[in-house]
């Protein structure tokens, strides 16, 4: 499991979910998204009968252009008065596609999410060193320099760009503000590192410019330099000082729980943007400063003193992080304990293997049976149209309508369906996860979306949307449209009469 | 030189293993500005025949020259642009295309053509002039009356002046007054632009308006010019 601060700090659980409360969980979701889907397409039909409008009213524009724009628009013209001529069918057609792609683009960006978080890059890949078979981890200090001295001696173009900059060590502080009164309020868990890591190698803890506005980036930095100013400084979140009673520019005495009379004298000189929901019940205190506080300090069990609980390191390239991987994982480079390297994706892949086999399920079972039933969905409306218009195209053809002129008409109906749908749907999907982050921010609510702090779509679901509704609208009205093609002018002529 | 040659027509269907004869050994003449009606049982091949004359479907064997033009060796793509050029349909049950008011769909075969906007609304207002319905182009098929609307079907025949028109039962759906109206209006076209009208009917009352009656039964010619007797 990712030994993530937050579960250090007990706020947040894994999803260590049985197989079958994994699957209802799923499928609760799922019926769920499928509502406020459809709530959002029912809701969406007057931006679709609108935007139909509105080209419509442009092609009748283009009528008057000279030919063949002006002959063309006539033409295509008939698609919007077939579209216009059953309103019910066409409006469950937008619906259903709509709440489709939108389930497909949800999925879609969940699976995007998650692989993001799991998948190795290529470049700066990120790795953690941590004990190999203690939980939780902790390492003795020297393995700090160690590591750094390993770092060193390997091949220039496999070294970190800075390894100052690219080198982070975590040590987790438990303390309490009263040893006679435990309680949650006086309970102060830290994380202990150096200042200056928060900005080169804790950005990618959601600390960065893109996590936050210019303002409360620029707060964090000054939080920041007050915390390098004296080793006693430290940053408290919002939540974890409103807990404990204090605030900004507040002295803190605090009792370590793990060690026996060690104490710490602490100035509060900032606190984490309380739009970073993650980092609000977190603070963070000076290595150098609990590195002074341990010396000759001893454990209550008597146990040896193994501050160092993870080692971070951001590596130029995967190729560097094997080469460093396997240097580390000799078990003569770091013996007692011994130590692991891995990534830190692979190790949030395995925090999120209990989702591994429901992520294959939606990415290779329930999105292409979606896009199949999206391709009937359009293909039976689409063939309830041809037939009842078997006799108009009859006619068309008589008057001299060629094959692939009429099926082009039957085409232009289904794809004009399919990229409205798709596009209304993803961007709902897109500007969702914004909006709803945008409304913790302006309202100060914390909640989670099932694991994840924040959520977003990828931006090419806008994109992919209405490459989905063409390419359904293409396929599911490819049959009736060939039907529509060999409509036998002199069978339809004799029927009619 | 008649304008319609037919020489040794022959069309058969296949219908599973079984091949049905509908037209055989026809030979016909039309000449330009003939008023003709097809006439005979059901089942005897005139709606057949119709079909092939306006170059709807192409024959077994046998030619089919109209205007010097053999349509019986073209294609469906041909056939389909001699169809816009030359030749016009007025249908029992008008197949106006509902979704169009009276003015788009009589303008619809104009959209095939060459034609720029200003032409084709020129021609539009003269066909619906001449079928006295001026005050109607902006009107749906469904706020029109049958009659009302065979005169917007007969306008859309008309509007690319072509030279033949063909007319499959052109007043099976109308009331006696709307019907005499409608073969009036047909009967002016011949009579007043020249045109070849060819028109299937089982209604005597229309068949005697066309100069001539061509009677068929079971695929042949059975009579090249009847006489109606009442």
């Amino acid at each position: 499991m990712f030994p993530g601060f937050e579960q250090i700090d007990g706020v947040s659980s894994s999803p260590d979910l049985s197989l079958v409360q994994t699957a209802l969980y799923a499928s609760g979701i799922f019926a769920l998204l499928m509502m406020v889907l459809t709530f959002f397409a029912v809701l969406s039909l007057p931006i679709f009968f609108g935007t139909v409008f509105a080209l419509e009213a442009l092609l009748k524009l283009a009528n008057n252009v000279p030919d063949p724009v002006g002959k063309l628009s006539k033409i295509f013209g008939l698609v919007f008065r077939s579209l216009r001529r059953n309103v019910v069918r066409t409006s469950l057609t937008y619906v259903a596609l709509f709440v489709l792609t939108g389930m497909l683009s949800t999925i879609y960006s969940g699976v995007d999410l998650i692989d993001k978080i799991t998948q190795e890059k290529e470049d700066n890949v990120q790795v953690i060193m941590t004990e190999r078979f203690g939980a939780p981890s902790m390492m003795p200090r020297s393995y700090a320099n160690r590591l750094k001295g390993i770092l060193k001696e390997l091949p220039p173009e496999a070294q970190p760009r800075n390894i100052d900059d690219d080198f982070m060590v975590w040590s987790f502080v438990g303390a309490t503000l009263d040893l006679n009164k435990r309680t949650q309020e006086n309970a102060l868990f830290m994380l202990a590192l150096e200042p200056d890591a928060i900005r080169t190698m804790l950005s990618y803890q959601g600390l960065s410019k893109d996590d936050m506005s210019e303002e409360a980036y620029a707060e964090l930095m000054q939080s920041i330099d007050a915390m390098k100013k004296d080793k006693r400084n430290v940053i408290i979140g919002p939540e974890r000082l409103e807990l404990m009673g204090k605030q900004v520019g507040d002295s803190v005495k605090a009792y370590a729980l793990g060690y026996k009379d060690v104490t710490y004298d602490f100035k509060i000189v900032g606190s984490f943007p309380a739009e970073v929901s993650r980092w609000s019940k977190s603070a963070l205190m000076r290595l150098d400063y609990f590195n002074d506080t341990l010396d000759g300090a001893k454990t209550f069990s008597g146990a040896e003193v193994r501050p160092v609980n993870l080692i971070w390191v951001r590596m130029p390239n995967k190729a560097a992080y094997e080469a460093l991987a396997t240097v580390v994982n000799e078990p003569k480079s770091f013996s007692a304990p011994q130590a692991k390297m891995e990534t830190a994706s692979a190790a949030i892949g395995s925090f999120l293997e209990g989702l591994k086999s429901i992520v294959f399920a939606f990415k290779y079972i329930i999105m292409p049976a979606i896009a199949v039933i999206m391709c009937l969905v359009v293909g039976i409306t689409i063939t309830i149209g041809v037939r009842e218009r078997r006799s108009e195209m009859a006619v068309m053809k008589v008057l001299g309508f060629l094959p692939w002129q009429v099926m082009g008409i039957i085409i232009a109906e289904a794809v004009l369906i399919g990229v409205m749908g798709g596009l209304l749907s993803t961007w709902l999907v897109y500007f969702a996860p914004k909006s709803i982050e945008a409304f913790k921010a302006f309202t100060g609510l914390k909640f989670k979306i099932l694991f994840f702090d924040k959520i977003s779509a990828p931006i090419l679901i806008t994109v992919y949307g209405p490459l989905l509704g063409t390419f359904v609208g293409l396929i599911g009205s490819a049959l009736p449209a060939i039907s529509s093609r060999k409509v036998k002018v002199s069978e339809v002529f004799a029927q009619v009469t | 030189m008649p304008l319609v040659e037919v020489r040794d027509l022959y069309k058969s269907f296949t219908r599973g293993s079984e091949t049905i004869e509908v037209l055989m050994d026809l030979t016909l003449d039309v000449e330009a500005g003939e008023f003709l009606a097809l006439m005979g049982p059901s089942g005897s091949g005139k709606t057949t025949l119709l079909n092939l004359l306006a170059g709807l479907d192409t024959p077994t064997s046998g030619t089919i020259t109209v205007g010097g033009e053999r349509i019986s060796d073209y294609s469906e793509s041909e056939l389909a642009r001699w169809r816009t050029r030359n030749v016009g349909f007025v249908f029992q049950f008008y197949n106006l295309l509902p979704v169009l008011t009276a003015y788009e769909n009589v303008e619809l075969p104009l959209l095939l053509l060459p034609l720029t906007g200003a032409q084709r609304r020129k021609q539009v207002e003269n066909a619906m002039g001449l079928v006295g319905l001026s005050d109607r182009m902006t009107h749906r098929p469904g706020q029109l009356s049958g009659g009302q609307c065979q005169r917007v079907g007969i306008a859309r025949a008309i509007v690319t002046d072509p030279t033949i028109i063909v007319a499959d039962e052109p007043t099976g759906a109308l009331d006696s007054a709307s019907a005499d109206a409608a073969l009036k209006l047909l009967d002016i076209l011949r009579s007043e632009l020249g045109k070849t009208i060819l028109m299937v009917t089982h209604d005597p009352h229309a068949a005697e308006r066309a100069q001539r009656i061509v009677q068929l039964e079971k695929g042949r010619l059975a009579h090249q010019n009847l006489t109606l007797t009442h």
